[in-house]
């Protein structure tokens, strides 16, 4: 997105809405990534007199950090102790990286087709878990419907998220969380298991209720 | 004009990595083949021929020799878990572990046993220095009395009783019996050939005996066959190893990973009065405190002192004075302190390029290598942590 269109989308829209923001509208997002400072150089040199808002505290621009990553951890996290959630969640794409690997070193022929990349197989698993609808109870009548709803994006990553972290921590008390973790990632990753299944149940239900959609706005 | 210099320096350090990447994937594939080997590997896999040629480079322990040497452990768990992944067992030579090669090799066998310290930082690689020793050791016929990690007798025994005959000593039969049957995998082949015999009749007990003569194979046996009896056995064991060893009939390498936990003030064994007791007052310590002097030849001691062998409020120093104390340090003095350090920036890129190579880092942005140099502070076991999750 070039900087224009996000000056000009932040001023236009929702003007008179009032943003739970200590920033003005105005104010643009800040760019962390030091190669995304670098690609967009000269578009940069015309923020010079735009306001930005301070980068997060937990933004960075490592090897360590991706954002997919990052929220994952947010939602492990227990009683602020996000420390323990990076080392579960490590582990886990450790995990993930031993099975791989082994998978890579005894596969015959196509090496390629293996992915190793831990971070690469979380993503592909959230996109596979990802519900496009979901149904909210609507009383109509003195009865209660399941109706289908369309939900944002943000929070289909949400829902996909929490399903796989709920699908792993059902497990038995023996099982680590990473471990169980990492078999469900995998598994969402190459369009298996429960966490795939539960989506398209859903979307099953979303599709059977079809007829009581309209109670959405009537 | 600058910038467009930037972005061209920028794309050209992308191409470069690309290539290097591309490299890579190719030397995957060829060891396999047995064809071209890559810059951070060496085809010398013979310990005993490596030289600063090969520093920073990974040789590879061939899967019979190393279940042969390290099936009882000496390799710390994590790094048995990375072999497992990668599918071969690589060792790199580094330099701890060739200053004492050179010293083995140009040692004097027939004058008093040379020991050797290895210290250093946490996670720096003495236990993997130790087992780069360990190996040459194994292909030059010595016999190998080899402990993996001794503060496990001092901190979690199998099992601790009342020893027979000596009172207020502590006996640990079933890790003697486990350190028997560890000898025996490391040295079966070497005691057929060499068919040492014992020098005296040892008396167990009233009807078990094994006599005069009888070879040390079946001294071993007889300690792994009735567990009542593995600590004496042990320390008859070592005893005839000295006395065989300085009779010049095999050469011995002593090598003992945790030593300092023989010096440690308490263990976490208790005696009948609840009490905890000192290390001294286990059968188990003895043999290996003797093997340990310089009263015999024939053979060399590879020792390594580790902050992690002892327990909370004892860990403030790496230093083998302090890790040791006086009483230690007075039993092993002299002895040759060598300094196992963190990696150095060639070994660093090494280790990284093997990596690379084997798809344990996925993730390449530019300057990462800084970025792990920073945080692990070129601390091999930092590294190892750090890089399980790109």
């Amino acid at each position: 997105m070039s900087f224009l269109t996000r000056i000009v989308g932040k001023s236009t829209s929702f003007s008179g809405i009032r943003l739970m923001s200590v920033y003005p509208q105005h104010y643009v997002e800040p760019i962390v990534q030091k190669d995304k400072q670098i690609e967009q150089k000269d578009e940069l040199t015309k923020l010079h007199h735009i306001p930005i808002k301070a980068a997060l505290n937990k933004s960075s621009d490592t090897v360590f950090h991706d954002d997919t990553k990052e929220k994952l951890l947010n939602y492990i996290t227990k009683k602020g102790n996000s420390a323990l959630a990076r080392t579960l969640l490590s582990k886990a794409f450790e995990l993930i990286k031993r099975t791989q690997t082994e998978r890579l070193n005894l596969a015959k022929g196509d090496k390629d087709k293996v992915i190793t990349n831990a971070e690469v197989l979380l993503k592909q698993a959230v996109e596979n878990c990802r519900p496009l609808l979901q149904v909210t109870a609507i009383k109509r009548g003195g009865v209660t419907y399941q109706v289908p709803v369309p939900i944002t994006t943000k929070r289909s990553y949400f829902l996909a998220m929490k399903w796989l972290l709920e699908a792993a921590r059902e497990k038995e008390r023996k099982v680590s969380l990473p471990e169980k973790l990492a078999w469900e990632i995998l598994d969402a990753a190459h369009g298996q298991g429960r966490v795939v299944k539960r989506k398209d149940d859903l979307h099953r239900q979303c599709e059977a209720n079809r007829a009581y959609a309209h109670y959405r706005w009537s | 004009m600058k910038m467009i210099r930037n972005r061209l320096a920028v794309q050209l350090q992308r191409h470069v990595l690309q290539m290097s990447m591309s490299t890579n994937a190719a030397a995957a594939a060829a060891p396999a083949e047995g064809a071209a080997i890559s810059e951070f590997r060496t085809a010398v896999t013979n310990p005993g021929e490596h030289s600063a040629l090969q520093v920073a480079k990974f040789y590879t322990i061939p899967a019979e020799q190393k279940k042969q040497i390290f099936a009882g452990g000496g390799l710390p768990k994590q790094y048995e878990q990375q072999i497992k992944t990668f599918t071969e067992a690589c060792l790199m030579v580094r330099n701890p572990a060739l200053e004492v090669l050179e010293y083995i090799k140009k040692a004097d066998l027939s004058k008093p046993v040379v020991r050797y310290l290895l210290y250093g930082e946490n996670g720096t690689g003495k236990t993997l220095t130790m087992a780069h020793v360990l190996h040459y050791g194994a292909l030059n016929d010595f016999l190998l009395v080899h402990v993996p990690w001794a503060p496990n007798w001092m901190k979690r025994p199998k099992e601790a009783s009342n020893a027979a005959g000596q009172e207020g000593m502590i006996d640990l039969p079933f890790d003697a019996a486990a350190w028997l049957v560890h000898f025996k995998g490391q040295n079966s082949k070497l005691l057929q050939r060499l068919e040492l015999k014992t020098s005296k009749e040892y008396v167990w007990s009233k009807r078990e005996s094994t006599p005069a003569g009888s070879t040390l194979l079946e001294l071993v046996e007889h300690g792994i066959a009735r567990i009542k009896y593995a600590s004496e056995t042990t320390a008859a064991l070592i005893s005839e190893l000295k006395l065989l060893s300085t009779a010049g009939k095999c050469k011995v390498m002593v090598a003992i990973d945790g030593y300092n936990a023989f010096f440690h003030p308490v263990t976490r064994i208790f005696s009948d009065n609840k009490q905890r007791v000192t290390p001294d007052k286990i059968t188990l310590t003895h043999p290996f405190l003797n093997i340990t002097r310089y009263d015999w030849t024939n053979g060399v001691c590879i020792l390594s002192v580790d902050k992690i062998a002892m327990t909370e409020g004892h860990m403030d120093s790496y230093m083998p004075r302090y890790l040791l104390g006086t009483e230690g340090f007075e039993h092993l003095d002299p002895f040759v302190p060598i300094h196992v350090e963190n990696y150095s920036d060639k070994e660093f890129h090494s280790y990284i390029s093997y990596y690379l190579d084997r798809h344990w880092i996925n993730k390449t942005p530019q300057g990462f290598e800084e970025q792990l140099k920073f945080m692990s502070n070129k601390n091999p076991y930092a590294l190892m942590q750090l890089v399980r999750a790109l």
